[in-house]
Order: C-alpha cells, then structure tokens, then sequence
C-alpha cells in the first residue's frame, strides 16, 4: 500500500507548532497565540453542549413520566388533583418566563438564564398534556378536539416569538401541522388528495407567513427552521401527487419547479440542503415516473446504473463549483 | 498504512479552525486571510449534504451494477460468491483510486465505495465458501470475522469512523458461531472490545494535539459503550422486548454469579468511563459516560426484578435537570467561570450552531417522543396523534 504524499510526516505540524510559527512570523499577537493555543489543548473545556443536552432529556424524561402518570392514574388521583398539579406548573413555568424575561425585541435575543429556554419549553409540553385531559375527561369541544392543536399552535408562535426559543417555534409548527393533518382524518374518502391540499395550504401559509416575518425583521433567524419544515412537507406532498397513478402530470412538473427553486435557492445561499432535498425528492420522483410501467429487472438495473452516475457526475459538477465545506 | 497523509490532513484541520475561530472573532479577517495561505491542502472536500447525497447515489449506482450484473449474466450459484469477491476488490480498487488520484477526502464516492466492498467481501464468503456445504458453524464465523477485519482495514486505511462502527458490529456476531453459552458471547463480544481499547488507548497517548485525537476519542468511546452494552443484559436484544417493562428477574439461562457480576459492572463502568473523560478532556468519552450512567438507571429496576413505575421517568427527569443545574452553578462559580479546566459557557459559536440545529430538530421530534403508549379503556379518542404532528400533545387518557 502507498501514501499518497509520499514520505509520511514530511510537512507534517500539529495546530501548537503553527500557531507558534505564526507567532513568530508576527501573523497573530501573543495574545492570541496564548488563547489559541489553550484553545487548542482544550483549556478551558466548554460542557456547554453536554450541559444543554442533559437539561433537554431531564425536561423530556419528566414530560414523558408525567404523562404516563396522569394517564396511568387518572381515576384514582381524580381530577382536582391531576388539574391542580398540571396547572402549577403551568403557572410555575409561566411565572418564571414572565418574571425574568428581558424586553422584546425583533432581533435574536439570548436567553436571560441557561435554564430559561428549558423551563418555557417545559411550560408548553405540561400546557399540552393538561389539554390533552381536559378534552379527554370533559370534552369541552365535544369532537372538536383538533381545534386544541391550532390554538396550541397559536400559543406556542406567541411564545417562541415573545422568548425567542426555537423548540417552541417547532412545537409550534408541528401542532400547526398536526391540525392540517388531523382535518383530513374527518374525510373517509379521498384522504391523499385531501392530505395533498392541506398540506400545500400549510407550506404556503408557514412558507408566506415565515417570510413576512423575515422580510420584517421578526425574528428573521427563525426562516431557516420555516424554510426547511416548508420545503420537506411540499416536496414530500408533491410525490404522494407523483405517486398517484392517475394525473400525476401537473404534480411532477411541479416537482420539477420545486427541484429547480430549491437547487437555485441552495446553491445562490449557500445552504446545501436544498441541493440535497432537491436531488434526493427529484430523483425519486423522476424515477417513480420513468420505472411505473417497466416491469424488466435489467431494465429497472440499467436505469438506476445510468441515472445514479449521471447525478453523481451532476453533483461532483455542483460540489466542486459551490460545495466546499461552508 | 493510512491513505492519507498525517500532512495533509492535519493542514485540513488547521484549515478548519482558522475558520472556526475567525467566526468566534478570534482572528481578523486579514489574518484569515494571510494564514489561509499557509493552509492549502490537495485534499479535495465538500460539505455535510453533498457528501450525504453522493455517498447515497454513488451505493445506488454500485448495488444497481451488481443486480445489473446478476440479471444478465444469471451466473450459477456456486459463481455468485466469487462474483461478489470480485466486486469487492473492484469497489476497493476504485475507492483506492478516487482518492490516490481524484483526492477525495470525506467526499461520499470514495466512503461508499469502501463500504460496499466490505459488504460485497462478506457476502462473496458467505456465498463461496458456505452456500450448498454443510453447516459448519465454526467455519462460517469467517464471515463476521473477516467482515470485521476487512471493516478495521478501512477504518485504519481512510480513517472512516463508522467502519470502525461496522467491526464492532461484526464482533457481535461472531461468538455465536462458537458457544451456544450466552454468557460466555457476552463475555467474549466484551473481550473484544475491551482488547480494542487497551490498544486504542495505548496509541492515542501520542496523538493528543493533532488530527487523529478526534478519531481515537470516537472509537474510545464506541468501545466503552460496546463494553457496557455487553455486559448489560437488560438491554441485549434478545432479553429486551420481554423483560424491560415487566420487570421479571433474569433469564435462567445466565447464572447467578454471572447475572449479578454484570449487575454490579454496570454501576461500576459509568464512573469508570465518565472519570477517563473528565480526566481526558475527551468530550466522546465524556458523553458515553453520561449515556452509561441513564442506561444504569434505567436498567436498574428490571435487574433487579422490580416492577417499574410511571413515576420512574419523573424522578429522572428531576435527577439530570438537577445534575445539569449543579454542574453548571458549580462550574460559574470557579474563578472566570473555571473550575479545574471546565467551564459551562459557550467557547464556540459552532456549539451555537450546534444547539440552534438541534433545537428546532428535538421540537419537532418530542411530540411523538413524549406521546405514551394507548391506554385502555377509551379507544374513541386520540390527542396529538396527527399525521404531520401533534404538538406534543399526549392523548390517550
């Protein structure tokens, strides 16, 4: 077996002999070699990550265990007492948001305690369980029970835009989706076309209402989460409409549009996840047109051999234009 | 032994935190600039996405030419398994070659063409050797092994951590063909891993400030996880479905001796491990400890025959929320918000990128994580069980 430079070690040099070269080449100050280099050697060691982390599975395990408990011990705790626990801490959560939470302001605002965005996170999940039982044991909307998941949604956008917290903008966004997804499921028949619909109707709300707020300045560092839920749902009901044996005309050049804006949006800002949302959701769409009547295995063989080089050739072309690591 | 070389890839780091601390405001950009110069690799990269998709595509084009292979030519079935050796060395050849000559580096053509080659190489023992022969159990542990062995090559050869990932895999497999005894498999899989880490260990001391510390960190970190979960048998597959909500006693087949010998293992790893990171600054390590020390907790009650209780993911919910106050109220207290090389703040505006992908990726996810188990009783009503969502809203009351 051969290196591929050659004689091993021959340029080699660690991060601390550099940085002391460019010291000496008088690139950096002293003063940013000595932080560089302790930076380099770990010290100080950041736990801000691994802290954050446990504070997020201590919040999920006490949700989670809450939940169960009410549900598992519903009749023997009775009401008042199960309405009255979940309701502390609401008003608890509530209270330690509202008390120490510093003025709005548009723009990203960081939290004013490391464990703020953890207690209002846990605020909205305890708000979601106590609606949960309310509607569960007194059915105050008698059926319309998904009308819990819009005002839920409403709260939670309130709430991450007020806080400035993006798990409660995704909470937001996923009960909204929730209370499109959930209408469908009063239609018997028809549900894909249905879904269809109501799934475009949520990209275009959250996609136009995300740029709204962007284009306002709202807390603009929240489009990209907007933008990324948007593009997978489109892309995501745009195949169900591919897949569909009938009238799938319409719905794959959309996909097609979809793909190019997608790509143009990625490779313009640099964001490359749209180029890989755009290849991955475009070649399974173009594949389930070109493949739904070919029933010859080699012929199935030969057109994922051909067409799988042709977009790697395609995306080597994209990757070595635009894609070194951002 | 390693394809690239130790030059070329500690430039790219080097490369990489100047960017890095560039974005911290560390350095200037006329700094970033001029020391750019000095950091130029060969080597050619691309992003996280790009190297994503052309790793999918390019396994599509490589399994898509061997069925192409199969359905044309339809070769006798004693030819499959040499066929399958010979793609083997063909994918390994070219991912050779894409990065001897193309030089790709963590770039998605080259990894998977690495790793169909060690799929192929299994499957090709598997199908030339073993296929229409009598079994032979003993025999037929070449596949793991050499799936394992060829997996370790790759990890060493391109210094792809989920090869490594592939080999523990592998070892999993292989005590299986060699006793029927489930407790000598644990023992032997644990072993394995164990011998692994010594060596790792041995080797990493070297490697403390340059590329490969990354590298060995992760696989440190996979072998003391590899170790816990072989020693753990509340959470080994084939134990897990049945006992972990009953709460039932062991499984008669491991013996007393051995049962509460790993019962008292799995207490004594997650300080072990845990203290080997601190002491490390190794943040893999550190983060395996904390997941050993859930795991512990979490297997607890089911080891020792207790039933669980719905409350159970309360208290430990309280518990870490409550480490993570303490630790980070400790550590702000130190002199600069120091204690003993740690700190709790952030250093790093990639911890910041980290944390704002992770956020809104852990929203969205938490509805169905949180959502219970249906309860009996009143199959007519379902909260949060929405298609697209739910907003965490746990139902089934």
């Amino acid at each position: 077996m051969y290196d591929v430079h050659g004689p091993k070690n021959e340029d080699f040099m660690t991060i601390l002999a550099r940085l002391q070269r460019w010291k000496e080449q008088g690139a950096i100050s002293a003063e940013q070699h000595a932080h560089l280099a302790s930076l380099s050697r770990g010290e100080p060691f950041s736990l801000f990550l691994e802290l954050n982390l446990l504070l997020y599975v201590g919040v999920l395990a006490f949700v989670a265990g809450l939940g169960w408990t009410v549900s598992t011990w519903s009749q023997q705790l009775g009401d008042v007492v199960i309405l009255t626990v979940l309701s502390g801490f609401l008003a608890a959560c509530s209270w330690y948001c509202f008390s120490r939470a510093p003025v709005w302001s548009p723009v990203e605002t960081p939290a004013p305690s490391p464990i703020f965005d953890y207690v209002l996170y846990l605020g909205s999940l305890v708000w979601c369980v106590e609606l949960a039982y309310l509607e569960n044991r007194f059915h105050v909307l008698s059926g319309q029970w998904d009308l819990y998941l819009l005002v839920s949604a409403g709260l939670f956008f309130f709430l991450a835009y007020r806080f400035d917290n993006r798990f409660v903008l995704s909470l937001a966004l996923s009960s909204l989706a929730g209370w499109f997804g959930l209408k469908i499921s009063h239609w018997p028949t028809h549900q894909d076309a249905e879904y269809r619909q109501y799934a475009l109707l949520y990209c275009v709300l959250v996609g136009v209402g995300g740029a709204i707020l962007q284009h306002r300045s709202l807390k603009p560092h929240f489009f990209g989460t907007y933008l990324n839920i948007v593009a997978n749902v489109l892309f995501l009901a745009l195949l169900s409409g591919v897949f569909d044996r009938q009238g799938y005309g319409l719905w794959f050049f959309a996909l097609l549009i979809a793909c190019t804006a997608s790509l143009a949006w990625g490779l313009t800002r640099r964001q490359f996840a749209f180029v890989a949302y755009a290849a991955v959701y475009g070649y399974v769409g173009v594949s389930s047109i070109f493949l739904r009547s070919v029933n010859d295995n080699t012929a199935v063989m030969s057109y994922f051999v051909f067409t799988a080089i042709a977009m790697l050739v395609l995306l080597v072309k994209i990757a070595r234009r635009f894609g070194r690591p951002a | 032994m390693r394809i690239y070389s130790a030059s070329s890839e500690e430039t790219l780091r080097a490369r990489q935190l100047l960017k890095d601390w560039t974005g911290d405001g560390f350095l200037t950009k006329e700094q970033y600039q001029r020391l750019e110069q000095e950091t130029v690799s060969d080597l050619r990269t691309t992003n996280i996405f790009l190297r994503l998709v052309l790793f999918v595509f390019t396994l599509i084009s490589i399994s898509a030419a061997a069925g192409l292979f199969f359905a044309v030519s339809g070769p006798p079935e004693q030819a499959i398994g040499v066929f399958f050796l010979i793609f083997a060395a063909v994918c390994y050849a070219a991912a050779e070659f894409a990065v001897s000559q193309a030089r790709l580096y963590r770039y998605g053509v080259e990894e998977a063409l690495a790793a169909c080659s060690v799929g192929f190489l299994s499957a090709g023992i598997l199908f030339a050797f073993f296929t229409g022969s009598p079994y032979s159990p003993k025999l037929e542990s070449l596949v793991p092994a050499a799936g394992a062995v060829f997996s370790l090559w790759i990890w060493r050869r391109f210094g792809l951590w989920y090869a490594f990932l592939a080999a523990m895999m592998f070892v999993v497999f292989l005590p299986g063909y060699w006793t029927s005894s489930h407790s000598a498999q644990h023992l032997i899989v644990a072993g394995f891993y164990a011998t692994g880490l010594i060596c790792v260990a041995a080797v990493r001391t070297r490697h403390r400030f340059d590329y490969l510390d990354d590298t060995y960190s992760l696989v440190e970190a996979f072998l003391w996880l590899g170790i816990y979960l072989a020693m753990n048998l509340k959470l080994s597959p084939s134990d897990l479905p049945a006992q972990w909500w009953s709460g039932t006693r062991a499984t008669p087949e491991f013996a007393r001796p051995f049962y509460w010998t790993t019962w008292v293992l799995i207490w004594c790893l997650p300080p072990i491990v845990l203290t080997r990171g601190i002491r490390q600054k190794d943040r893999f390590v550190i983060a395996v400890g904390a997941i050993v020390s859930i795991l512990t907790f979490v297997s607890n009650k089911p080891y020792l025959g207790w039933p669980r209780h719905t409350w159970d993911p309360i208290i430990l919910g309280i518990l870490l929320t409550g480490v993570a106050v303490f630790i980070r109220r400790w550590l702000a207290r130190g002199p600069s918000g120091i204690r003993h090389g740690f700190t709790a703040a952030r250093l790093s505006a990639k911890d910041k990128d980290w944390m704002n992908a992770g956020s809104a990726v852990f929203g969205l996810l938490t509805p169905q994580s949180i959502t219970p188990a249906a309860q009996t009783g009143s199959k007519d009503f379902r909260f949060g069980g929405g298609a697209s969502g739910g907003g965490g809203a746990t139902g089934d009351f």
